[in-house]
């Protein structure tokens, strides 16, 4: 599948389907002392080479042969991204079993829902807060989970619970399995089966509850090929072993398992683990990294960040930082205007701006090696992306879901359409629907079901057997395909006009001070808006002012504060037709949360919660 | 990895002296400077500043200054480090001075002396001094702040006392006596294998006693900021951070503070002595009043106006201190010239200085002069003074603070933070 790797020994091997365990193995042989991961550790980088990696990776797999794993089994994983994460997958996948990722922010009834629908047998719970929730779970609904693996072992050696069994414990199960049954997992290797599902990938769910979107090794084999080889995500520059990654987000999520795991088993490359999220800036400074992912709330915070140090520094500094982003922005217009590439005017002004500021700011920011960013998952404003590509770092848009592996459309170098999420990967079934505008994807990436909702499945494929996104889409130039908006968010208003929200939100969401906004009008004589404001900047802008406040609500109900919302909200509208200008707006007295329900795993708005959540700010709005 | 200064995949790599290629380069550089700079050569001596060593009587204070470095290093262990105020360092200077006059000066009927060569004399200042500090640090464990400052001042006397006791080691009166020159020889033989103190022929040039003093003491210094950065870094050197910045907290945390105040007194110690040592063998003959109070205060000011807790301030620090009495007495005799001569701006100059009585002016060139017009020879105590106070008030961390400034300005380029 790939051709990076090197010839295989015998044809024992040849013949074996490729999973990232055995893509693993190859590294592991080829490259033993090369670094795969690195970790964060008492304020110390702790590297990990492919042959030190491949060997907890056999540990933990023999280990999972010990505690009696069969193919099909299911691993749940609940933890933040560290090297045991990625281990135990490779691991689970070794044995042929299947990962099941949860998101460390999973409160008890979700991951009482997801271990009961999964029926994993084995469960890494990281520390004492994962294993809490499991516990706090009726043992009878989990009958087929037997051990509970834990390697933050503060708080958790008291606990009295027979299917406990520590990380390092685990693996001396395994060292030994290892001794007595040599070869055990390479000959469940062996056995690998292309339609073996890998994973569970359970969709974040904006409405009912979360479903497994099943993936199997093809699946995953096909997206390898797509995103990472010729013409794939960075056209003809392939990532290889000198590249560094910053692994940061849930690596539950298919995103960040692409370019994290994935990218790992098939470039080769390092895969940097940050601390956790609240420092992901420190570590990107550190780190350095060359491929960068991140969704569009990390952009977002970046830029905001940028403005707001910026305000900070002294007089000196802020007027050579106001130059710089003047012509960052026309560096960046010029670019997008050019598919992405340098005009002679853009180089001439990055010239002169890259010494005096961007150099300086790229290092600031963690990306001045940065050679691709991607940012996906959710829309993201262009200004926002306009910024990066002025200062230099090149983000294009991409587009995928869980169900098709990712693999859909993207923008490469050279080729970019801001406001686009690209051209659809070569040789893939891509279509959009004549009537509804759907976009429908066919490939072998295309996942297999979703697990046990067969009804669920059915429905997610048309009669002919295409994948339906629920996305609506739109050709531009008829080769980059721009998303207008999720199909079931499409509001029709009283008036009968069909208006895309997520347009109007993101624009929104472009300003520094709001961070949340839902346009709501479904059946509604006019548009209106909740908008949550960014505390941050909120709050530094409230102290520049002089306006006193105590707590997040306090804030965003000082009438200072709503002045200056509705200023943004103006600017918003004049980009729109009339009938899609908001009219009214209420302030969210609250900052959303996974917690309480308002917000999915990855941080996206679920619409029906927050319509029932705050009725009677929306009825007040239309009375 | 490279371009990538703040990954660290070991301790080893965070805690490098000189972590970046830069930072590596510039030393470098830095270091050939210095090597260079006793001689006459095309380029450097158009250099403003660093030309004038090539002139054998500054050449002469940056050789004291060199010496002065090395007790500063001592004292900013004890201080900077270890956070114990000490006013005794001129003691340990002069008890490694009477350790190297005794060890290595000629012998006579009412003096003592064994004459033997300087690698004996030379570590031997340095270990009697660490021990005379081992005995004192039991007094230091059980006292601090003011009153170490208070009980290590009494060492001083003591010393002078002691002086007095024993003419057979200081010399007679205030006269004092000769010490053992700067010469390298095997034993007691006729030709020193190295001569330090007298000009001479190295490879193809010729070169002055002040020049191969600067190249030895240069070495020395260098060994000893070495060890003084390295030291720094160790389990020691953060212990006596810990024990600095709050001890209760850091025997707490199972520091041994008796133990680490002992280490540091005698590194300190050990420091002072090789300097005292030295700075009595370059000055041939001196009094046991020279190692008294002011010079002390001396080296405390020396820390305060460089930085504490550093060897770049304890360095810079002594740089501004001991040379700046020159370049003042450079300024008023440049100042003077002008201000006798007719050039545009004289009479500026010679409302600055008073050429004799009658003649209005801040300065006096006169010797005698007591009072103000303030007399020129005292002009350089009052810079002085008047710089310490203006450092504690304004920049308490030295010399070394304003670098960190202007570092973090760059640093934090282009935002403040």
């Amino acid at each position: 599948m790939t051709a990076t790797l090197a010839e295989p020994e015998n044809a024992f091997l040849e013949d074996i389907t490729e999973t990232v365990a055995s893509l693993a193995r190859q590294w592991a042989k080829n490259c033993p002392k090369q670094i795969a991961l690195r970790e964060k550790d008492f304020g110390i980088w702790q590297e990990y080479t492919w042959e030190k990696t491949w060997d907890l990776i056999l540990d933990a797999a023999h280990a999972l042969l010990a505690l009696n794993i069969q193919p099909g089994d299911r691993v749940s994983i609940q933890s933040e991204d560290r090297p045991e994460w990625v281990i135990l997958d490779l691991a689970a996948v070794a044995v042929r079993g299947v990962t099941v990722g949860l998101y460390p922010t999973n409160p008890t009834t979700e991951v009482e829902y997801l271990l009961t629908d999964c029926g994993s047998a084995v469960h890494f719970a990281e520390d004492q807060e994962q294993v809490d929730r499991v516990l706090d779970i009726d043992q009878t609904l989990l009958p087929k989970l037997t051990h509970i693996l834990y390697t933050e072992p503060r708080g958790v050696v008291s606990y009295d619970d027979g299917r406990l069994l520590y990380w390092e414990d685990f693996l001396e199960i395994g060292r030994t399995h290892r001794q007595d049954n040599n070869g055990a997992v390479e000959k469940r290797m062996s056995e690998a089966q292309g339609d073996d599902v890998m994973t569970l990938v359970y969709t974040s769910g904006t409405t009912g509850p979360p479903k497994g979107a099943m993936l199997t090794n093809d699946n995953v084999g096909f997206a390898l090929t797509r995103l990472t080889g010729e013409n794939g995500l960075r056209g003809k520059r392939k990532p290889t072993s000198d590249d560094l990654v910053l692994t940061y987000l849930p690596l539950c999520h298919v995103a960040e398992r692409i370019f994290s795991t994935w990218h790992l088993v098939s470039c080769g490359l390092t895969l940097n683990f940050a601390e956790s999220i609240d420092t992901v800036q420190l570590n990107l400074r550190e780190i350095q990294p060359t491929i960068f992912f991140a969704v569009p709330r990390i952009w977002e915070r970046m830029h905001a960040s940028v403005l707001i140090k910026g305000n900070d520094a002294t007089l000196f500094k802020r007027i050579l930082l106001k130059i710089g982003l003047k012509l960052a922005s026309i560096i960046g217009k010029e670019k997008v205007s050019n598919n992405g590439k340098h005009t002679i005017k853009s180089w001439v002004l990055n010239l002169i701006g890259y010494p005096i500021i961007f150099r300086s700011l790229l290092e600031r920011i963690g990306l001045r090696r940065c050679w691709h960013a991607g940012s996906g998952a959710a829309p993201i404003s262009s200004e926002i992306l306009e910024f990066f590509m002025g200062i230099g770092v090149p983000v294009y848009e991409l587009y995928g879901m869980t169900e098709n592996s990712a693999v859909a459309t993207t923008n490469r170098p050279g080729r970019l359409k801001l406001g686009t999420v690209g051209e659809p990967y070569e040789d893939i079934g891509f279509r959009i629907d004549e009537e509804t505008g759907e976009i429908q994807t066919k490939h072998p990436g295309v996942f297999l079901g979703y697990w046990n909702k067969p009804e669920r499945t059915a429905e997610a494929f048309t009669e002919d057997g295409w994948l339906r996104t629920g996305d609506v889409g739109e050709w531009v130039d008829g080769t980059h395909v721009r998303i207008v908006d999720r199909m079931k968010d499409i509001i029709i208003t009283s008036g009968g006009k069909n208006i895309s929200p997520s347009e109007i939100e993101n624009s929104l969401k472009a300003s520094i001070y709001v961070k949340e906004a839902m346009v709501i009008g479904d059946q509604r004589k006019f548009l209106s808006a909740l908008i949550g404001i960014e505390l941050e900047t909120v709050g530094d802008w409230a102290l520049r002012k002089n306006i006193p406040y105590t707590t997040y609500r306090d804030l965003s109900e000082k009438e200072e504060v709503i002045e200056l919302i509705q200023s943004v909200v103006n600017e918003t509208n004049e980009k729109f037709a009339r009938v899609e200008t908001i009219r009214k707006f209420q302030m969210i007295p609250k900052e959303l949360d996974h917690e309480d329900g308002e917000l999915t795993a990855t941080q996206k708005i679920k619409r029906t919660a927050m319509t029932d959540m705050f009725s009677d700010l929306v009825e007040s709005m239309y009375q | 990895m490279r371009g990538r200064p703040n990954l660290y995949t070991s301790y080893s790599s965070e805690s490098r002296l000189f972590p970046t290629r830069t930072q590596q380069v510039a030393i470098g550089i830095a270091f050939l400077l210095l090597l260079l700079m006793p001689f006459d050569l095309p380029v450097i001596d158009q250099i403003p500043l660093i030309r004038f060593l090539g002139d054998n009587s500054w050449l002469r204070v940056v050789n004291r200054m060199l010496i002065f470095c090395i007790a500063a290093l001592g004292l900013n262990i004890l201080s900077g480090l270890g956070g114990q105020v000490s006013l005794g360092h001129a003691f340990f200077m002069g008890v490694g001075a009477y350790t190297a006059v005794l060890v290595g000066g000629p012998g006579s009927a009412n003096l003592w002396g064994w004459g033997l060569p300087i690698w004996i004399w030379l570590p031997a200042s340095g270990v009697v001094a660490a021990v005379v500090g081992i005995l004192v640090a039991p007094a230091a464990v059980r006292v601090r702040g003011l009153y170490l400052a208070i009980t290590t001042l009494g060492l001083v006397f003591i010393g002078l006392h002691l002086s007095r006791v024993f003419p057979e080691i200081a010399g007679p009166g205030s006269l004092g006596r000769k010490w053992p020159k700067l010469e390298l020889r095997l034993w007691k033989e006729e030709n020193p294998i190295l001569d330090f103190s007298r000009d001479g022929h190295w490879f193809w040039f010729d070169i002055s006693d002040n020049q191969k003093t600067y190249y030895f003491l240069l070495a020395l210094l260098t060994v000893f900021a070495l060890w003084a950065a390295n030291l720094a870094r160790t389990r020691t050197g953060r212990a006596l951070a810990a024990i600095r910045d709050q001890d209760v907290a850091a025997e707490i945390m199972g520091v041994p503070e008796t133990k680490y105040k002992t280490i540091a007194f005698a590194i300190s110690s050990c420091y002072a002595g090789v300097a005292g040592a030295l700075l009595a063998s370059i000055s041939g003959q001196m009094p046991p009043e020279a190692w008294d109070l002011i010079l002390s205060v001396e080296f405390v000011a020396i820390l305060l106006i460089g930085g504490m807790g550093r060897v770049s301030g304890a360095l810079a620090g002594t740089f501004f201190v001991v040379l700046s009495p020159r370049f003042v007495e450079e300024i008023i005799e440049w100042m003077t010239k002008q201000a006798e001569g007719d050039g545009a701006f004289s009479g500026l100059w010679d409302s600055i200085i008073s050429l004799g009585s009658g003649d209005f002016g801040i300065v006096s060139i006169s010797e005698t002069a007591l009072g103000y017009p303030i007399p020129y020879s005292a002009l350089d105590e009052i810079i002085y003074g008047a710089l310490i106070v203006i450092f504690m008030l304004f920049e308490p961390l030295g010399l070394y603070g304003i670098w960190i400034n202007v570092r973090n300005y760059w640093k934090g380029w282009p935002f403040s933070y």
